[in-house]
C-alpha cells in the first residue's frame, strides 16, 4: 500500500457557523436548544482533559435522535466539524471542540426507554448516567456492570464512546461486552440501527467497531444495554503489605490459582496518605502498599475463595488484612479508593495521571523501574490502579510554580507510558486516546496499523466533520503542546471523582 | 454423522503460507478473486462465495506463538485448530473458554472468528468477540495490521478484531488473534429435566433471575410438541463445593419434575448430544436464530408453523437463556427451503436476525441465504469498499448485502 494513514486523515472540514447556520439549525431544534454566548460556550471548552481548551462556535442542545440527524445534516453539507459530548468528564479530550465546530451535547436526552427485567435488557438514551441505568434497574434485582468511577455523572453515551471500564472490568468486561444495539446518527445525517435484540448479527460486527470508537464514526442517539443480576455474595478486604513488589506478586498468585476477583486495586504509600486525609477511610497511613480485592458470586465459592485470597497475602508477607463487614464498611473502602485522584491536591498542588497498561506479570518489576524513574527526576510519583487487569494510573505530582517542574513531570509522565508499551502494554487502559494521547499511537501501532483504522474510519467519516483531530495522530495535533492537567470544575466541588 | 469438512473449490489456486509475511506476499503479488479457508468447516454458511481465482488455506499458520499462563493471554496463528490450542492450554490449567459445535472437527481460530460461532458455555464467558483482545490482518492489497494488543485492558485505536467477528472473510484475511484465557473449572455438573418448550423458557428466565450462575442453559426439542417434547440442561461449573451447593438449589426448584444430575462421561455425552443436535446429516439444512431469550417459544412455534407436509422434518436446539436457536431441516431440498423461509418470516417479524447455515445446494434455488439487508448494509459496504476496494474477498459471501 502506498498510501499511508496521513493520506487517508480528511482533509480539515472548514465549513463555518455562519448567522445563517445557526439560524437554521435554531429552526430545527428551536432556539432554546443553542448555546452561543461566549462566556456559556467557555462552559464546553475542555472535558476532563482540563489542559487542552477550544471554545466551540456553538452548542447544540437535541432532545431526539431526529434533531440529532437534522443538525448532523446542516454540518455535512457545510462541512462544519461536530464533536458529540455527554457529561464532559472524559480524561482524554475526546470531547474537546474544534474551533469553528459545533458541539451536540446529549445530555438533555436523558431518558430510560425501557426496562426489559425477564430479558435482562434496558433501552436507554445516551444521556442518561452510568448510574442511572443501574438505579433503575435496581428494582429487578439487576444492574448495569461497568462501572467507570464518574457513574454518578458520566453518562451511557459517553461510556460507549469510550468503551468504559472501572474497577470490575477484569471479571465482568467492558461496555462493549454489555451494549447489544445503537441507534446511530452517521456523519450524513442518516440514521442506522447497529445490533439489536438478538447477541449476534448476520456480518461483521459494526456495533462493536463503533463501541470505543471515541465519537468519531458518528453519534449514538439509543443503546440497548445488557443487565447483570446482583450476585449472591460480596466481600470485600484491604490488605497492606511491606511494599508494592509484595502486593504486586499477591495479586499475580490470586489469579494464577485460577481465582478472577471482581475488582483488585492497589495503592502506595503517597496514594494511602492522599486518600486517607481526602475521606478517612481507615486504610493504614505509612504502609507502603496496600490491596483492595473483592469477590463475588455464589456464597460458597466466595466464602472459599475468600479464604485462599487471605492465605495468599499472608504469604506474601501481608502485615495486616481489615475485612469489610457489612455494606456500609464495604462502601467506605471504595469512597477511599475512588477518591484517590481527586485527593491528590491535599498532597501536591499539581500532577499528570497516566493510563497505561501492563501484562499483569510485570507489575512488580514495572513499579520498582518507576520509583526509579520517579528518584531520578526528582519528582514523587503516586500509584493507584487496577491491579487485576495491569492498567496504572500513575499520578506524577509537581508543582506549576516552580519554575521548569511541568517540564519535566510531563517528560516523566510520558516515558512512563512508553515504558508500559515497550513491556507489550497500551498507552490506555480506559481513559481513551482522544486529544491527549493521539501523538503516542504511533508508538503502538505501525504506519500500516494506524492506515487501516483510517480506512475504516474514512468508510464512515468521508467529510471528515465527525470529532477531528482525535485518535489518530495528525501533523498539526502533533506539532502542539498539551498544557498541565488541572482539576475539572466537577472535580473541585466533588461531584464527581477520577480513577 | 456426515462428513462436514468442504474441499477447496476445484479450477482454483491453492496457497497454503507458513508465515503471515508469506501471505502478505502472496496476496500483494496476485489479482483476483480469494478465499480464506481453515478447516473448511463452515464454508457453506451464508451465501456461497463464486469459485474463486485462488484460495489460501491457513493450515500452515497453526502454531501457537505465545501462552503466558500467569497473564492468562496467548497469541496464536489463525490457522490453529481450537482442539489443538485446548490441548496446549490445558497442559497449565488454562482453556480458551469457547465450545462451538465445528470444534471437534478442526475448527481454526480465524474461521471461528469470521463465523462468530459459540457453544453453550457463552452463557459464562461470552463469545470470541468477547475473548479476542489483539488481530493480526492481511487486506486484499497484502497490507499487514494489527489492532487491540496483548493485554486484556486496551483502548487504544478502533477494535479491528471486533469487526472480523461474523465478517465470513470478506474484509480480509484473519491471520493471528490474541485472546483472552480462563482457568480450567476445578468441577463441572449438569442437571437434566424434561420440559416443553413453555416450560423450558419459563425454566430459562427464571433461571436468569436467580443469584445461581450457570454456564449453559440448553433446551433440546421438538417444536410441535409430540410425544417426548424436549429436555431442558443446565451446566454448573467452578469449585467443587459451589457447583456441588448450586445443583443442589436448582435440584430443590425443579422438585417434582424428574431432574437428574449427570457428572463426568455422563455429562460429557450428554453435551456431546445437545452439540451433535445443531449439526447437520447428509442432506439436512441447518439455520441460526437470535432473539430474546422469552421469545423461544415463538421461535418454535414459528418453526412448527413453517412444516408444510409429512416429508419435513424439523427439531430445534436452543441456548434458551442466551436467545441463541439452531433449526435444523429434512427432508426434500425445496420443502425444507420453504420451511426455513417460514421460519425465518415468523423470527424476523419478532425482531431477531437469521443466517442460513449447512445446507444442499437445491436449497438456495428458492431462498436467499442472507433475507432481506439490515439498514447498516451502507456502512457494511462502506468499511467493504475501503478495505478491499477490487472486492477480491470472499465475492458473494454476504451477497446481495455487500
Amino acid at each position: 500500500m502506498t498510501t499511508t494513514y496521513l493520506d487517508l486523515v480528511a482533509e480539515r472540514a472548514t465549513g463555518r457557523v455562519t448567522d445563517e447556520v445557526r439560524r437554521e439549525i435554531g429552526g430545527l431544534v428551536g432556539v432554546g436548544a443553542l448555546i452561543s454566548e461566549p462566556a456559556e460556550l467557555r462552559t464546553y471548552e475542555c472535558d476532563g482533559l482540563t489542559g487542552f481548551r477550544v471554545v466551540p462556535a456553538l452548542v447544540v442542545l437535541p432532545m431526539s435522535t431526529e434533531e440529532v440527524a437534522a443538525v448532523v445534516r446542516v454540518c455535512a453539507r457545510e462541512r462544519i466539524p461536530f464533536v458529540a459530548r455527554g457529561a464532559g468528564t472524559g480524561l482524554s479530550g475526546g470531547a474537546l471542540p474544534v474551533a469553528d465546530g459545533i458541539v451536540i451535547g446529549l445530555a438533555r436526552m436523558r431518558q430510560i426507554l425501557s426496562v426489559d427485567a425477564r430479558n435482562q435488557r434496558a433501552v436507554v438514551q445516551p444521556g442518561v448516567t452510568n448510574l442511572g441505568i443501574s438505579a433503575a434497574a435496581a428494582p429487578h434485582d439487576l444492574y448495569f456492570a461497568p462501572d467507570p468511577s464518574s457513574q454518578v455523572v458520566c453518562t451511557i453515551g459517553g461510556n460507549v464512546a469510550e468503551n468504559s471500564g472501572g474497577a470490575h472490568c477484569l471479571k465482568y468486561g467492558f461496555t462493549t461486552n454489555h451494549v447489544l444495539g445503537l441507534t446511530m446518527v452517521c456523519t450524513d445525517g442518516s440514521v442506522v440501527s447497529l445490533g439489536g435484540d438478538s447477541l449476534d448479527q448476520v456480518g461483521p460486527d459494526l456495533r462493536a467497531l463503533v463501541v470505543g470508537s471515541e465519537g468519531t464514526l458518528g453519534i449514538v442517539t439509543e443503546v440497548t444495554v445488557r443487565l447483570l443480576r446482583k450476585p449472591e455474595a460480596t466481600r470485600t478486604l484491604v490488605a497492606d503489605f511491606p511494599d508494592p513488589g509484595h502486593a504486586g506478586d499477591a495479586v499475580s498468585d490470586i489469579v494464577s490459582q485460577g481465582i478472577i476477583p471482581a475488582a483488585v486495586e492497589m495503592l502506595d504509600a503517597l496514594a494511602i496518605e492522599a486518600c486517607e486525609k481526602a475521606t478517612g477511610a481507615g486504610y493504614t497511613v505509612g504502609s507502603p502498599a496496600a490491596l483492595v480485592v473483592e469477590l463475588d458470586g455464589v456464597g460458597v465459592e466466595v466464602d472459599a475463595e475468600f479464604d485462599r485470597v487471605q492465605r495468599i497475602c499472608h504469604e506474601n508477607q501481608a502485615t495486616g488484612i481489615r475485612i469489610a463487614q457489612d455494606p456500609a464498611e464495604r462502601a467506605l473502602i471504595w469512597k477511599g479508593r475512588k477518591a484517590a485522584f481527586a485527593a491528590m491536591g491535599r498532597v501536591s498542588p499539581d500532577y499528570f495521571v497516566q493510563d497505561g497498561v501492563i501484562p499483569r506479570t510485570k507489575l512488580g518489576a514495572t513499579l520498582t523501574r518507576i520509583g526509579e524513574m520517579s528518584r531520578a527526576a526528582g519528582l514523587r510519583v503516586a500509584n493507584v490502579f487496577h491491579a487485576g487487569d495491569g492498567n496504572l494510573h500513575p499520578l506524577v505530582l509537581y508543582d506549576g510554580a516552580v519554575q521548569g517542574q511541568a517540564e519535566r513531570a510531563e517528560e516523566l509522565a510520558t516515558a512512563i507510558v512508553e515504558l508500559c508499551v515497550a513491556q507489550g502494554g497500551s498507552i490506555t487502559g480506559e481513559h481513551g486516546v482522544g486529544s491527549d494521547k493521539a501523538c503516542s499511537m504511533p508508538k503502538m501501532f505501525t504506519d500500516s496499523d494506524l492506515t487501516v483504522m483510517a480506512l475504516v474510519r474514512a468508510a464512515f467519516d468521508p467529510k471528515g466533520v465527525c470529532n477531528p483531530g482525535k485518535v489518530l495522530p495528525t501533523p498539526r495535533l502533533c506539532g502542539e503542546r498539551p498544557g498541565p492537567w488541572r482539576p475539572h470544575p466537577l472535580e473541585q466541588t466533588g461531584v464527581i471523582e477520577r480513577f | 454423522m456426515a462428513a462436514t469438512t468442504s474441499p477447496a473449490p476445484a479450477g482454483s489456486t491453492v496457497q497454503r503460507p507458513s508465515s503471515v509475511d508469506e501471505a502478505a506476499g502472496i496476496l500483494r503479488s496476485s489479482r483476483g478473486s480469494v478465499l480464506f479457508r481453515g478447516a473448511g468447516t463452515k464454508m457453506s454458511w451464508a451465501g456461497r462465495p463464486k469459485d474463486p481465482d485462488l484460495v489460501i488455506e491457513t493450515g500452515g499458520l497453526d502454531q501457537l506463538l505465545d501462552h503466558n499462563p500467569a497473564d492468562m493471554t496467548a497469541s496464536v496463528q489463525a490457522g490453529m485448530p481450537l482442539r489443538a490450542l485446548q490441548e496446549r492450554l490445558g497442559e497449565a490449567g488454562q482453556m480458551l473458554a469457547l465450545d462451538p459445535p465445528t470444534g471437534p472437527d478442526g475448527a481454526t481460530l480465524g474461521g471461528l472468528l469470521a463465523t462468530g460461532e459459540s457453544g453453550p458455555r457463552r452463557l459464562r464467558y461470552g463469545a470470541l468477540r468477547d475473548l479476542v483482545i489483539g488481530v493480526t490482518l492481511v487486506l486484499a492489497d497484502g497490507t499487514v495490521a494489527h489492532a487491540g494488543g496483548h493485554v486484556i485492558k486496551n483502548v487504544a485505536g478502533y477494535d479491528l478484531s471486533k469487526l472480523m467477528y461474523g465478517s465470513l472473510g470478506t474484509l480480509g484475511l484473519i491471520a493471528e488473534v490474541v485472546l483472552r484465557l480462563h482457568p480450567l473449572p476445578e468441577a463441572s455438573a449438569s442437571v437434566v429435566v424434561p420440559a416443553s418448550v413453555q416450560e423450558a423458557t419459563a425454566r430459562s428466565l427464571d433461571l436468569l433471575a436467580s443469584t445461581l450462575e450457570p454456564c449453559a442453559v440448553d433446551w433440546v426439542g421438538d417444536p410441535r410438541g409430540g410425544g417426548s417434547p424436549g429436555r431442558l440442561a443446565v451446566r454448573f461449573e467452578g469449585t467443587a463445593a459451589g457447583v456441588a451447593a448450586q445443583t443442589a438449589a436448582l435440584m430443590e426448584r425443579l422438585d417434582g419434575s424428574a431432574p437428574e444430575v449427570l457428572t463426568d462421561d455422563d455429562e460429557t455425552a450428554l453435551w456431546r448430544q445437545y452439540t451433535g443436535a445443531q449439526r447437520p446429516e447428509a442432506g439436512q439444512s441447518t439455520a441460526f436464530a437470535g432473539t430474546l431469550p422469552s421469545q423461544l417459544t415463538a421461535v418454535a412455534r414459528a418453526l412448527a408453523d413453517g412444516v408444510d407436509g409429512a416429508d419435513v422434518d424439523v427439531s430445534l436446539a436452543s441456548h434458551s437463556a442466551l436467545g441463541l436457536h439452531t433449526a435444523r431441516f429434512s427432508g426434500p431440498p425445496a420443502q425444507q427451503a420453504s420451511a426455513f423461509d417460514r421460519w425465518r418470516r415468523g423470527v424476523l417479524a419478532v425482531g431477531g436476525t437469521v443466517l442460513l447455515r449447512q445446507r444442499p445446494a437445491e436449497v438456495d434455488a428458492t431462498v436467499d441465504p442472507l433475507g432481506p439487508a439490515p439498514p447498516a448494509a451502507g456502512l457494511l459496504r462502506a468499511v467493504k469498499a475501503r478495505l478491499d476496494p477490487d472486492g477480491r474477498c470472499a465475492p458473494g459471501r454476504l451477497a446481495p448485502w455487500l
